[in-house]
């Protein structure tokens, strides 16, 4: 139990240590890989608690899909005109008083929900639901997903190719002029129709027709 | 595996839309023969729906539902989608858009409102809409190459993108307050005291209304149906609104029926809004595809004042009202395709100015479906009106009446100004005669079933009239 703790504070002082450094730095790119650690260090603290589905789809998609995407957006991004720029003081205190009234306004939330939570209802503890502990998180969604929702998840798949389909239609122009590779013309292609020996008359160069 | 009986056509619709995306891909320039397969598989999906049990079915755990209301909504469905495909072929090819894709999407945006048509759960239902409303996205900007277009795609995404934001958060309260997505479970579940509840289907309400293209959340139309293709207006006019329709009754009457009290005051809101818009509005317009708009805006409105009666005879006579407007409707785009001179399309009303002189038979189409739309008995428009207008007043709900009566009138005005430019001002120079087949089909179909329509209406009540909800 001493380890489960000791693990959490480490990954969790990562991840509030790396959500801060995201919005500090003044390095786009920098921002951005400090990103890629706060979802890594929260997929780790998903995983510690259990939910090793949904921490290994954060990987997957934040990490794998989204951070790179914002990646290459920056990249994209004019980031060296941005270094060099005066970091601006008054920006600050310009913007602090809406930015606290910002904050005070989410932190009195914040303590409404959880005062409330004094109030609830009267929910069924967990221990009175019947989960069987043997199955893995991937496997009991899988159970659910594959069998009473199969109608759902295929109708999901048809939106996806449609999306797909869109995509392409509205954004792929064949252009005019622009060679492109033939596989299987380029494999057939035969040493007798690529070459020809030519006998060069000495005195005269050899001229091509094409 | 017994269930696959009941979702055949769903899993022909999505197997031919694999299929034909691999062909398309294949075969060079396929758009004619995609286009022909795709007319073909709704066809025999048509078959297919008709095939199904009559007695009501549940599968899935109770999440989806086929029953009259279901099968009838989805031959609608699929029959309004071949007559826009058959209607638009030429519109597609003059204006270079003849994509193989754009079947395909239309496939594909069908096979979504087939699913909302048949949803019995929140779930089901909000995966089916996004399913049609990406489809919807993708349509109006296919035309990329041009500004007003990508505009249309580009607004209509962000504000159904809201809308949907909207419906899900009314969803997300409705699964709060009552544990369930079922609608079933949701209608035991639900009274007037649950507030929360209520707060959700107002949530609901305002993201079918937007589907529907009703007052306050029409201002995406007119600048839609002008922007995208002709082609596009015209499926964007016709096929999503009767699946939109079909899951605001279905909604309306089976989850929320016992707060009846609580929804009416507002679906009449949304109805009077309507028609007053619908009927005001199109006054000032020049073009003829925002008029269609505005009209079409008012025609919901009328549809909706049937479905807040909340008798039996209300909801049949919002599904008669429902089969007309698409009839007239498909004539009124087959007109507009028509407007063609040299390979452009032409999108105003003053363009139409002596078309009697030139081209008797399409003024005399335009003339019977524009009376129509008006309401002029004895065409099929009055009668549509005519029972909306029996249902409310039977349940004692005179203002609604004396409203959408008064705005039938008003709205004559701009229908009727139309009729007066073909036949009374100057001529101009003749529109090309060579029209396609298709175009001239369902142009001719729709004209003769509102002429004629008041000789057999009993056929059409006959039918309807099995469709019973509650």
């Amino acid at each position: 139990m001493l380890a489960h703790t000791l693990f959490f504070y480490f990954f969790s002082t990562i991840t509030v240590f790396s959500a801060i450094m995201v919005i500090v730095t003044r390095n786009t790119v920098y921002s951005v890989f400090f990103l890629i650690l706060v979802f890594i260090s929260v997929s780790v603290l998903f995983i510690m608690i259990g939910a090793e589905f949904l921490g290994m789809i954060m990987l997957i998609v934040y990490v794998g899909a989204v951070a790179v995407l914002f990646l290459f957006v920056v990249m994209m991004l004019n980031v060296v005109e941005q270094i060099t720029q005066k970091p601006k003081r008054s920006g600050i205190i310009n913007n602090m008083s809406v930015g606290s009234i910002v904050g005070a306004i989410i932190f009195l939330e914040l303590l409404v929900v959880i005062g409330g939570w004094k109030y609830k209802g009267t929910f069924l503890p967990l221990s009175f639901t019947s989960t069987n502990s043997d199955l893995t998180n991937t496997h009991a969604l899988g159970n659910i997903l594959y069998t009473d929702y199969i109608h759902l998840f295929q109708i999901s798949g048809m939106i996806l190719l449609i999306a797909m389909i869109g995509a392409i239609t509205l954004t792929f122009s064949k252009r005019e002029n622009v060679k492109r590779q033939k596989y299987f013309d380029q494999i057939q292609r035969e040493k007798s129709s690529g070459v020809s020996l030519v006998d060069v008359e000495s005195g005269k160069g050899v001229t091509f027709d094409e | 595996m017994q269930t696959i009986i009941y979702i055949l056509p769903e899993l022909f619709l999505s197997l031919t839309i694999m299929f034909l995306l691999m062909a398309g891909v294949f075969i060079k320039k396929s758009f004619k023969l995609v286009n022909l397969c795709t007319i073909a598989s709704l066809a025999f999906a048509i078959v297919l729906v008709l095939n199904q049990a009559d007695e009501i079915t549940k599968i899935f755990n109770d999440s989806y539902i086929i029953d009259r209301l279901s099968i009838y909504m989805k031959i609608l469905t699929l029959l309004f989608c071949i007559f826009v495909l058959l209607s638009s072929k030429d519109y597609l090819k003059i204006n270079k858009i003849d994509k193989m894709e754009y079947p395909i999407i239309v496939l594909a945006s069908t096979l979504g409102m087939i699913i909302m048509i048949s949803s019995y759960d929140l779930i089901v239902f909000y995966l089916g809409l996004e399913l049609q409303s990406l489809c919807l996205y993708i349509l109006a900007s296919f035309k990329r190459n041009e500004d007003r277009s990508t505009e249309a795609g580009l607004k209509y995404f962000v504000l159904s993108a809201l809308a949907s934001g909207l419906l899900l958060y009314g969803c997300s309260l409705i699964y709060g307050f009552t544990g369930s997505t079922n609608f079933e479970i949701i209608s035991n579940k639900l009274d007037p005291s649950n507030t929360g509840a209520v707060f959700g289907i107002v949530f609901i309400i305002v993201g079918l209304a937007f589907k529907i293209s009703a007052v306050p959340f029409h201002m995406w139309t007119p600048d839609v149906y002008e922007g995208s293709p002709t082609s596009v207006t015209s499926f964007f006019a016709l096929v999503p609104k009767i699946a939109a329709l079909t899951v605001f009754i279905r909604f309306m009457y089976v989850p929320f029926v016992n707060v009846f009290n609580q929804w009416q005051t507002i679906v009449i809101f949304i109805s009077i809004a309507s028609m007053i818009l619908g009927a005001v509005a199109a006054i000032g317009q020049n073009n003829i595809k925002r008029l269609m708009a505005y009209s079409s805006i008012g025609h919901m409105g009328y549809a909706l004042a049937g479905l807040a009666t909340g008798t039996n005879s209300g909801i049949q006579s919002t599904i008669i009202y429902l089969i007309i407007y698409l009839v007239m409707n498909l004539g009124a785009f087959g007109c507009i395709f028509m407007m063609k001179r040299e390979n452009t399309f032409f999108e105003n009303i003053n363009d139409l100015s002596g078309l009697s002189k030139n081209h008797p038979i399409l003024s005399l189409s335009f003339l019977i479906i524009l009376f129509s739309l008006a309401g002029i008995p004895p065409l099929a428009g009055f009668f549509a009106k005519f029972y909306i207008f029996m249902s409310v007043i039977e349940s004692g709900m005179y203002t609604l009446a004396i409203i959408g009566l008064v705005t039938t009138v008003v709205s004559a005005f701009y229908y009727l100004r139309i009729i007066k430019i073909i036949y009374f001002d100057k001529p101009k120079k003749p529109f090309e005669q060579s029209y396609d087949w298709g175009l001239k089909v369902s142009m001719i179909l729709s004209s003769i079933l509102i002429l004629i329509y008041f000789m057999y209406p009993s056929i059409l009540i006959d039918i309807v009239s099995s469709v019973v909800i509650y």
